[in-house]
């Protein structure tokens, strides 16, 4: 079955590893895409188009990076994210670990919420979701 | 045997019914690509290009102006193709007059096409050539896109911003292997350039120091290099293949 988490790392494994031109050992679970792996911004898109393909669903945009919202003044304020913009992260990244980006909300930090357990995360209940 | 330049390379081709288009599908099949090529009215002489390639390659009809259209066509292409390694982007269309006689729909149609459809078109073949880990677009643009032109505020700022365009989609998608240039002709002996040259022929040929105009193989040519492998380190150019006629006009 697609939806047990091994089979959705395993594959979520092989996207990031073929569309950030990475070996599949350096994808971990707690690998931060942008700070272990080299992601840059088109890189997401890529991923998501990839794990759209992969796993045959629709993402909407923003919904597993959300992009747009660094960009809001009502959730970024001089390089920090407010308590709003905390809050509205949070609803969306569901499956990333808050614990150390709270201490310090700086904007250029957020990237490290970006690992590959938190894209297991939110496939995981996208797909049971999907499947319900 | 040796290899043919684009043996095996998948390619669609806007506006490929006539003109420069026609020739850029010939020349692209005769180096081995696999080609599909969208026309928007004439399918008659669709069919002509499709026989004149010995019935090899594969044509749909296609207004660039819509969205879910060129979505839906790109991944025609891709599918009927097995992947999609050059795009080349050529339909556009021409509502010449003085500019202040300009009606908003010329306006309109002429950006809408000739910049907003190379827009639609990349960002639906991006993605694909995304996934595959690369790919190169060619935009026919115009040598009045940099030199403005009596008569054609419309066309020359839309083509003005395809070059733009071209070097900004150059940028972002070149660490993802996505090669972006474009061809920017001179005056070419098709069907759209005829009432000019009807008019000022004399004119214009004193200005082009080859003293011809260009036939539509002549700009083929160049944008089968730019999809080719022979311009792998080339991004984000705008290559100006008119015979030298912009040299005269700064002049």
């Amino acid at each position: 079955m697609q939806n047990e988490k091994s089979d959705i790392l395993k594959t979520v494994t092989t996207v990031i590893a073929q569309a950030l031109k990475v070996d599949e050992a350096q994808v971990q679970p707690g690998s931060s895409l942008i700070r272990d792996l080299g992601a840059e911004s088109i890189d997401f898109l890529d991923i998501v188009f990839r794990l759209e393909k992969a796993f045959k669903i629709k993402i909407p945009k923003g919904e597993l990076f959300p992009e747009k919202l660094l960009t809001d003044a009502r959730f970024v304020q001089e390089g920090k994210v407010t308590a709003a913009g905390l809050e509205e992260l949070k609803k969306r990244l569901s499956g990333a670990d808050w614990t150390q980006f709270e201490k310090n909300p700086q904007v250029s930090s957020l990237g490290d919420l970006f690992t590959v357990g938190m894209i297991v995360e939110y496939l995981s209940g996208k797909l049971a979701a999907t499947n319900r | 045997m040796s290899m043919k330049r684009l043996e095996s390379r998948t390619a669609l081709v806007t506006g490929g019914s006539r003109g420069i288009g026609a020739a850029i599908v010939r020349r692209l099949w005769s180096e081995g690509a696999k080609v599909h090529f969208t026309y928007r009215a004439a399918e008659d002489q669709a069919r002509e290009v499709i026989a004149s390639c010995g019935g090899a390659v594969s044509a749909s009809a296609l207004d660039v102006t819509d969205a879910v259209a060129c979505e839906a066509v790109v991944d025609e292409a891709t599918e009927k193709l097995g992947g999609l390694d050059i795009v080349v982007n050529n339909a556009g269309i021409i509502r010449d007059g003085l500019f202040l006689s300009m009606e908003d729909t010329d306006w309109a149609e002429v950006i809408e096409t000739n910049l907003g459809g190379v827009f639609r078109i990349c960002r639906a073949a991006c993605r694909q050539m995304l996934m595959q880990g690369g790919g190169s677009i060619v935009n026919v643009s115009s040598i009045v896109g940099e030199l403005g032109g009596v008569g054609q505020a419309n066309y020359a700022a839309s083509k003005g911003a395809l070059n733009a365009l071209t070097r900004s989609l150059a940028a972002e998608l070149g660490p993802k292997g996505v090669r972006v240039n474009a061809v920017a002709p001179g005056m070419v002996r098709t069907d759209m350039t005829g009432a000019v040259r009807a008019v000022a022929a004399e004119k214009i040929l004193e200005r082009i120091p080859l003293g011809r105009f260009a036939e539509p193989e002549e700009i083929a040519s160049a944008v089968a290099f730019l999809a080719s492998d022979d311009a792998k380190y080339l991004t984000g150019q705008v290559v100006t293949v008119d015979g030298g006629l912009s040299l005269l006009g700064r002049r």
